[in-house]
């Protein structure tokens, strides 16, 4: 069980990792909000709870979520198969994973430059 | 109706026609064999210029930068040049010259490049290098001086006068070509061959013009190398093509070992080879052969079919180089163009006193201009907003704008001639060179004339 | 660390951690070169300085302008003419530069009074142009002219002209990248917020880091245009210097090249709120997905939608008879910097090209972990490369060709390593649905040349084939290639145009009547 889910994050990291470029700002505290907007949204979407995008900055992180949803319904038919409570599971994971890959395990030097 | 030489009235540089010294110092560096040179600046000042002669040539050049950063332009960056030079030296083992670039920055920083040479000198190379022959050559060469030509002409100095020892005679003359192409080099040493002369040409650049090869390991390279320069001691008499582009080394053999020398002219037309060829005899003793008559009389066929019928009368403007320039403009006068407009891209301020200028504003009986100090807007402003017509542009390729905006044809020619095919390997000097140049005039015009439909019917017959 | 060593530079082992090989069940985490440090003097490397960091890439392409370098001449020459980015108001800033032309005598007593009769000069020599834009350079640093004064100085007693000043120093950083961090910092801090724009439109962005190259700004524009939406400004190929300085009006600022440009995003947003859109305008999946959240951004997706579906089903077609015929290439991706990650899966996976090596001449680490990020196993990765690497890299990898600068290009065509422009291109643009089928065709092009199977050739060991008295791209390509793949009906060669730019100038648009702010969805 930790197996499968450990492989379907993986198969969304790709996805991710491979197709996206908003996980790359260049700051890890831009990274941290992005990640957390970007994947937070996508979970709702997948979850079909409400999503907040009044902000141009949500709208932004919104329109990034809305595409990776889709291309995650429509890449893994797996995703159909899950419960929301399964989805919230995976998303968290994936969060996880895209933050160590991006900011924690990050051997990018300049992402502590308080400067932009 | 009058000569007039005189300075670009305004201080700044709109579009300019010549780069700056460091360029020129590099340019020289190339023309040796197992020569890197290391331009001690930011490293724009080498990755341009190797763009540049990548443009010109479609080759690609090996230089290095010392690759000065903000901690070295505050507190002086020599210990850059010391790891440039060892980090060279290890890696690539076939490198026996080093010049040492200085530009703008490490000039106006005070870097010392000869005190480091004479550190590396009983240093690094003594202790890591024994046994290596290794010359490390200073050349100073600050961008705020003089131009790409000066700094040419500083670094063949600098690289000659680093080499050159007395020994015994060796029966050869040297042949300062100035900076000229592979193909002029070409052209020049068939002139010899003819006459029977051996030759120490600077700089041996036939080599840039590379072929690809089935091995996949052909480089582009010069070829003189260190017995050449040497040797330039032990000359029978030396020849500087061009006075501002070598002039400087011939004058230095002439000081130091009492070489006979000849500066100039720069052999561009029938007049001015047969003037060379004179040269030659006169210093070597060697008659002028028949096979050369011949050949000039076939460069002679070949423009008495162009000059009163397309060429007389031609309103031409030149820019560049001031020796190629000054050739150009000799040659055209000859062929019955007027050169209205000299653009000389550099402030020497010698050109005043440029004999052949002179001989300009002696006999020239129409309205001529020579600005000294020019850039391309000089041309342009010219064209555009006073009046003056032209039927022909001579330059390099960083005109062409001009010549594309307002229709004018342009025969490029100098340094760099990136916008046109190959370019680098024919010749403008020698009785060839004269051939080639009149016909891609002519050749230049007539497709003007097609284009434009201004009778072009003319060549129905011709 | 996957590190690769390079023979060449087991004489300076700082180099090592300058290469990776991303292996198998690597990610970025644990391969990763290290990227913009200084470079080794003598190394002979690729990089430029912060000045034409600064000038030459990213101002420059601004089109309105004198663009004035305060220094000797060669630092203005070496930046001019050696770039394609052009624009439609016939090319104004790639045909003209001003260099305030230096000497030694300005060394010593000072050159303001130069740098201000230079400023004075220039505008009555072009009376059309009001715009300047002012670059330091090495010299006029040293000796600290204060150029910000002086252009002060003139706009007062201009009122009709403004003046941007850049201080890029060429020694001014590791590469030129210092200098795209210079001039972005720069103009949002003199710049920005200076004009208030007329509104068109309920969707106005900002289209940032890209540079017009062959006209890839001009192709991209055309999508946007179609959407209604209206670019206020482009940082900054093509841009206009006053739009420029409107940008804080947007809605969006949409990055393409964040290498360059990302600086000023991240301060238009923490400025003035304005989100970054980070997007690829390179192969059809990346172009569709840009147009599409653009789209979706403004809740005109279904606008999107049409663009996507009209260019794929014009398109496609041709892409795929490329890809047929690029299957299992291997190349060498070696660009400056954005370009790495741009390009590293997108040929792959459209064109069906290998991406066998990646390098970056002026990037950073982030560069470096987007493109291994994108690229298969297998690939070296490097930082601020040097000849001798980049010849042993290609010796060991063997490309079929390589996506390099000028230069370089000409080390490989002696390997017989055939190459393409990957700074200007061969024959752009390379952007859009159109774009990525013309690079699909000029890389087929120069892997199939007849000339270039001729120079592997060795007329004094080989017999010579008598029979041949030419070939095709085509004849090579389709030799092992399949009846099924050879006689398609679905697949077909590019039919466009030498020139696409021209026609998109002057075209008119659907009109979209601006209404109050539409919500998204």
């Amino acid at each position: 069980m930790e197996d499968m889910m450990k492989d379907r994050v993986e198969q969304l990291v790709d996805y991710i990792m491979k197709k996206c470029l908003w996980q790359f700002h260049s700051r890890s505290w831009d990274r941290e909000k992005q990640n957390e907007g970007i994947l937070t949204k996508t979970m709702q979407i997948l979850c079909e709870e409400p999503v907040k995008k009044e902000t141009p900055t949500d709208k932004c992180y919104w329109v990034d979520a809305v595409y990776l949803a889709d291309a995650f319904k429509s890449r893994y038919s797996w995703m159909a198969t899950l419960d929301k409570e399964e989805i919230k599971l995976l998303m968290q994971e994936l969060k996880d994973r895209i933050d160590y890959l991006t900011i924690k395990g990050s051997l990018n030097a300049e992402l502590t430059d308080p400067h932009y | 109706m009058q000569c007039e030489v005189k300075n670009k009235e305004r201080v700044g540089v709109i579009n300019p026609i010549l780069t700056c010294q460091p360029c020129g110092a590099q340019y020289a560096s190339i023309g040796i064999k197992e020569c890197i040179g290391i331009v001690h600046g930011g490293q724009g000042c080498v990755m341009f210029v190797r763009l540049l002669f990548s443009q010109h040539f479609k080759e690609s050049f090996e230089l290095a930068s010392s690759s000065l950063h903000e901690d070295g332009a505050v507190f002086g960056a020599t210990h850059r040049v010391e790891e440039a030079v060892d980090v060279l030296l290890m890696r690539y083992p076939h490198v026996k010259v080093i010049p040492i670039i200085s530009t703008c920055s490490t000039e106006v920083i005070g870097d010392d490049i000869d005190g480091v040479v004479l550190k590396l000198n009983s240093g690094l190379l003594k202790e890591k290098y024994a046994g290596r022959e290794v010359h490390l050559i200073p050349i100073h060469s600050p961008s705020f001086k003089g131009s790409m030509v000066s700094g040419y002409d500083v670094a063949v100095k600098d690289i000659v006068s680093h080499f050159a020892k007395k020994d015994k005679p060796n029966g050869k003359i040297n042949l300062f070509t100035g900076w000229v192409n592979p193909g002029d080099v070409t052209a020049l040493k068939h002139l010899l061959t003819e006459i029977q002369v051996d030759a120490t040409v600077l700089f041996e650049i036939e080599s840039f013009d590379s072929p690809l090869m089935p091995d996949g390991n052909s480089v582009s390279y010069g070829n003189t190398t260190i017995e050449d320069l040497t040797e330039t001691a032990d000359a029978l008499g030396t020849i500087a093509l061009n006075r501002y582009e070598g002039g400087q080394a011939a004058k230095y053999l002439e000081n130091e070992f009492d070489i006979p020398t000849i500066i100039g002219p720069t052999p561009i037309g029938i007049r001015n080879t047969d003037i060379f060829l004179q040269n030659v005899k006169k210093i070597t003793g060697k008659p002028i052969p028949a096979s050369l008559v011949r050949e000039r009389g076939i460069a002679l066929d070949a423009l008495t079919d162009l000059t009163h019928m397309f060429f007389a009368d031609k309103k031409v403007a030149i820019y560049g180089n001031a020796d190629l320039v000054i050739g150009l403009a000799e040659f055209c006068l000859d062929l019955e163009m007027k050169p209205v407009l000299l653009l000389l891209g550099d402030d020497n301020t010698s050109y005043p006193n440029d004999p052949r200028i002179k001989a300009l504003q002696e006999n020239v009986s129409f309205e001529m201009e020579v600005i000294m100090n020019a850039d391309l807007w000089e041309l342009e402003n010219r064209i555009k907003n006073e009046g003056l017509e032209l039927d022909l542009i001579l330059g390099h390729s960083k005109g062409r704008f001009i010549s594309i905006d307002y229709n004018i044809p342009m025969v490029r020619v100098g340094f760099p001639t990136y916008d046109r095919a190959g370019l680098y390997r024919h010749p403008v000097v020698g009785y060839a060179g004269a051939t080639w140049l009149g016909e891609e005039i002519a050749n230049t015009l007539f497709t003007d004339m097609e284009y434009k439909k201004n009778k072009e019917w003319v060549l129905n017959v011709w | 660390m996957p590190y690769h060593k390079f023979k060449c530079s087991e004489c300076i082992p700082e180099r090592e951690k300058h290469a990776v090989v991303k292996g198998p069940g690597e990610d970025i985490t644990s391969a990763l070169p290290l990227g913009y440090l200084n470079t080794i003097p003598g190394s002979i490397s690729e990089r430029g300085c912060a000045y034409c960091g600064a000038k030459h890439v990213i101002g420059t392409p601004m089109k309105d302008v004198i663009h004035m370098s305060h220094g000797p001449v060669g630092c203005t020459y070496d930046t001019w003419q050696t770039k394609r980015y052009i624009s439609d108001n016939d090319n104004f800033q790639l045909k003209y530069t001003y260099a305030t032309d230096m000497k030694e005598k300005h060394i010593i007593f000072g050159a303001e009074k130069l740098l201000k009769q230079n400023i004075i000069e220039a505008f009555k020599a072009f009376p059309s142009i009001k715009r300047m834009t002012l670059y330091q350079t090495c010299a006029s640093a040293l000796i600290g002219d204060d150029i910000n004064a002086i252009a002060a100085e003139v706009m007062e007693e201009m009122p009709e002209v403004d003046i941007f000043v850049c201080n890029s120093p060429g020694f001014g950083g590791p590469s030129q990248s210092g200098g795209h961090h210079k001039i972005n910092i720069a103009w949002i801090n003199q710049k920005v917020g200076n004009v208030e724009p007329k509104i068109t439109s309920d969707y106005v962005i900002n289209y940032v880091g890209e540079y017009n190259i062959q006209g890839d700004q001009e192709v991209m524009v055309d999508y946007f245009k179609k959407m209604g939406i209206q670019v206020l400004s482009t940082f900054t190929g093509n841009g206009s210097y006053d739009d420029l300085r409107s940008m804080h009006r947007a809605h969006l600022n949409v990055l393409e090249c964040a290498r360059s440009a990302e600086y000023i995003c991240n301060e238009l947003k923490v400025r003035y709120g304005t989100p970054r859109l980070d997007i690829d305008g390179f192969g059809f999946e990346p172009m569709s997905a840009s147009l599409r959240k653009v789209g979706l951004f403004f809740g005109i997706e279904d606008r999107a939608q049409a663009i996507i579906d009209e260019e794929t089903a014009k398109w496609k077609p041709e892409l795929e008879w490329y890809k047929e015929r690029l299957k299992g290439k291997k190349v060498c991706l070696w660009p400056g910097g954005s370009k790495l990650w741009h390009w590293a899966h997108v040929i792959h996976d459209e064109m069906g090209l290998e991406v066998v090596s990646v390098y970056t001449k002026f990037g950073h680490q982030g560069d470096m972990e987007k493109g291994i990020s994108r690229c298969e196993e297998g690939t070296l990765a490097i930082d601020d490369p040097n000849e001798l690497e980049g010849l042993e890299a290609m010796e060991m990898l063997k490309p079929d060709i390589i996506f390099t600068g000028k230069r370089p290009g000409e080390v490989a065509k002696k390997i017989r390593v055939p190459y393409l422009n990957a700074h200007a291109y061969h024959n752009g643009p390379w952007k859009g649905y159109e774009g990525w089928v013309r690079f699909a065709r000029d890389i087929y092009n120069a892997i199939y040349s007849p000339i270039h199977q001729l120079s592997l050739v060795d007329i004094s060991k080989e017999e010579i084939p008598t029979e041949t008295k030419f070939l095709t791209q085509k004849m090579i390509s389709d030799m092992n290639l399949s009846e099924e793949v050879t006689s398609s009906k679905d697949l077909r060669e590019y039919t466009g145009k030498y020139d696409i730019i021209s026609e998109l100038r002057g075209k008119t648009y659907p009109d979209f009547p601006a209404q109050k702010k539409l919500s998204a969805v």
